[in-house]
């Protein structure tokens, strides 16, 4: 009887010992687990970024770090007019990095009378040598823009700059003072 | 970037930390060899380990990578130390020679050899240089120290040695 005794002490002794010891283990391993886990955040600079072109068009803005440009291009009636090297996009990196072009906003939207005083602006992207690689064309029907798919991935070099030359017209006749907003996007693949 | 991977200084803490819980049930299955507040020292012991995980996981910029690592490896040593000391116990003064081979060749060594091995990973992924006589000499010493703990502690050789103590005393 006293044996069973000194038995069932010892038992429930290690066993509320295995149960603490589980507790302390596993609280161990989850704070161990979630500081593993952190993520560190790194700012570095754009590997991708915009550069001033030979044809830089007057009025155009480069914004901070070289990360978004804002291009202030012209269009004449019935002509067209060529932006042979307006702005430049270039890899900084020592790897090669993929981009595409993707249509994100116009104004004025379809429908409205503004849009027929447009006849095309074109984006392409030209490699070094002058190549066309894509080609982002904004074209109008009427009153109606037709607004490019987006372009498949183009892979630029790394330490190399490629082109994106414009061309742009007006619908004979147009009225002058019309602005056209178009927004793109420029998605890189690290 | 995040590599998984990476081993945290805070990992030889939580190493320590289940060195003293596998000490508290052990020395809790083999309470009448040991004190019987044993088990439960070793309990707060973990428990302290976990608090310093807890803290330091808020501080990690506080404290420079070096400090950190210093800190956890202390306390490491002290739980291999522990280990260490319950094996020079059962030997000195309980005078258990097979508990103490036993405990030797299942705890003592596997343990020591375990902690090496991540302190010698941790290094590797510090790049820091270990010539390679400090390696031979680490597995070497490893070696020796398991093989000799059977042949050290034979009855015969210890009584011979603690006699001896005895006498000089």
């Amino acid at each position: 009887m006293e044996w069973r005794k000194i038995a069932a002490k010892k038992a429930v002794k290690l066993l509320t010992l295995v149960l603490t010891s589980m507790l302390i283990a596993t609280a161990s391993a989850a704070v161990y687990y979630s500081m593993v886990m952190q993520p560190a955040v790194t700012i570095t600079g754009a590997s991708m970024r915009f550069a001033q072109g030979n044809d830089w068009p007057s009025g155009s803005s480069l914004g901070t770090n070289a990360t978004w440009v804002s291009l202030a291009l012209k269009a004449y009636p019935n002509a067209t007019l060529t932006y042979d090297q307006p702005l430049n996009i270039s890899n900084t990196d020592s790897a090669s990095h993929t981009f595409r072009l993707r249509h994100v906003s116009i104004t004025p939207a379809s429908g409205q009378p503004q849009v027929g005083n447009f006849t095309f602006v074109n984006f392409v992207v030209q490699n070094t040598a002058g190549v066309s690689q894509a080609s982002f064309n904004y074209t109008t029907s009427g009153n109606t823009w037709s607004t490019p798919s987006t372009t498949s991935y183009m892979t630029l070099p790394a330490s190399t700059q490629w082109i994106i030359y414009v061309e742009t017209k007006a619908a004979a006749g147009a009225n002058s003072d019309i602005v056209a907003n178009i927004q793109i996007a420029v998605d890189v693949q690290e | 970037m995040l590599s998984p991977s990476q081993m945290l200084p805070e990992f030889f803490a939580f190493l320590g930390i289940d060195l003293f819980l596998a000490l508290s049930l052990l020395t809790c299955l083999l309470e009448d060899r040991f004190p019987k507040a044993m088990p439960y020292v070793y309990q707060v012991a973990a428990v302290v380990g976990f608090g310093h995980i807890l803290i330091s996981r808020d501080f990690l910029a506080v404290f420079g990578e070096y400090t950190r690592f210093w800190i956890c490896f202390l306390y490491l040593m002290v739980g291999l130390a522990n280990v260490l000391a319950l094996n020079i116990y059962l030997v000195a003064l309980k005078r258990l020679y097979t508990i103490a081979k036993i405990w030797s060749g299942a705890v003592t060594f596997p343990s020591v050899l375990i902690c090496m091995f991540f302190v010698y990973q941790y290094s590797l992924m510090q790049s820091a240089l270990f010539p390679p006589v400090l390696q031979i000499g680490l597995l070497a010493s490893a070696f020796v120290m398991g093989t000799s703990a059977s042949v050290l502690l034979s009855s015969e050789i210890a009584r011979k040695l603690f006699r001896r103590n005895k006498e000089v005393i």
